[in-house]
């Protein structure tokens, strides 16, 4: 009887243990949900962005394009202006569809 | 005289009548002939030299002048002065020392009142003008949204 006594407040003492433990479970995927916006934005970063171990980020090249002095820039500008100018008059002169889209030597653009 | 593009089909005398009619301006390299927003009172032909039209774009952070068009000897620029609401929608500046004959909008349409023949054919120069203009940028505008097009399907 003793033993059986035992047995059944062990069995009690388990269960109280074992909802102890859901709930502090529950508690913490309760608090989960509350940061799940801010996570979600990171794991969809971390999911776009491509794995690149020991590659340089990829605004370098924005950089890169900051570091041409802006007369460069200006007369790169200009020149561009210049070509499409040209080449808007072939197209003028003889109007078809390769001459409206021909390519020209423009830093801008290449 | 036969190289100016407002005068195309006029005879010599025609011709000679209107340019009678403007006042020669000499621009050092750099001075500005008008500016975008003025008030449009004057047509000019460029006699000599080169004028460069432009308009304002930010260029990281900074407001700068990009070459639009350039318009050398016998062209005609300024011609906002005959179109209301007779305003410049570009900046004209000499590239070099340039030499341009200004025609007042109020002598150009009391002398074409007058002379009407003279006034149908500069109209009608003034139209292959304006509509040069629009073909060209048409071009080049087409040309920007096709690049437009290649990068965003990159």
């Amino acid at each position: 009887m003793e033993m059986l006594l035992m047995g059944a407040c062990l069995s009690i003492f388990g269960l109280a243990v074992c909802c102890l433990a859901f709930g502090a479970a529950t508690r913490d995927s309760g608090n989960t949900v509350t940061v799940a916006p801010a996570l979600e934005k990171e794991i969809t970063k971390a999911a776009v962005l491509p794995a690149r171990f020991f590659v340089d980020p990829p605004a370098l090249p924005v950089a890169a394009r900051n570091s041409v002095p802006i007369e460069a820039l200006l007369l790169q500008i200009e020149n561009h202006v210049r070509l499409e100018h040209a080449a808007a008059e072939c197209f003028l002169e003889s109007p078809n569809a390769s001459l409206l889209h021909s390519r020209t030597m423009s830093a801008l653009v290449n | 005289m036969t190289d100016i593009d407002l005068l195309n089909g006029l005879s010599p005398e025609r011709a000679a009548g209107l340019m009678a009619l403007g006042n020669r301006l000499l621009l050092t390299t750099g001075s500005e002939l008008f500016h975008l927003g003025d008030a449009a009172e004057n047509i000019y032909v460029v006699a000599r030299g080169r004028v460069r039209l432009t308009l304002p774009m930010e260029v990281r952070g900074h407001e700068e002048n990009i070459l639009v068009e350039e318009r050398s000897s016998g062209q005609t620029v300024g011609w906002s002065a005959l179109i209301p609401p007779y305003r410049f929608t570009l900046t004209a500046s000499a590239q070099l020392d340039t030499a341009v004959i200004a025609f007042s909008r109020e002598a150009l349409t009391s002398y074409f009142a007058n002379h009407p023949d003279t006034g149908y054919a500069v109209s009608l120069n003034l139209s292959s003008v304006i509509g040069h203009r629009l073909q060209l940028f048409q071009a080049m505008w087409l040309r920007e949204i096709q690049r437009m097009v290649e990068l965003r399907c990159a």
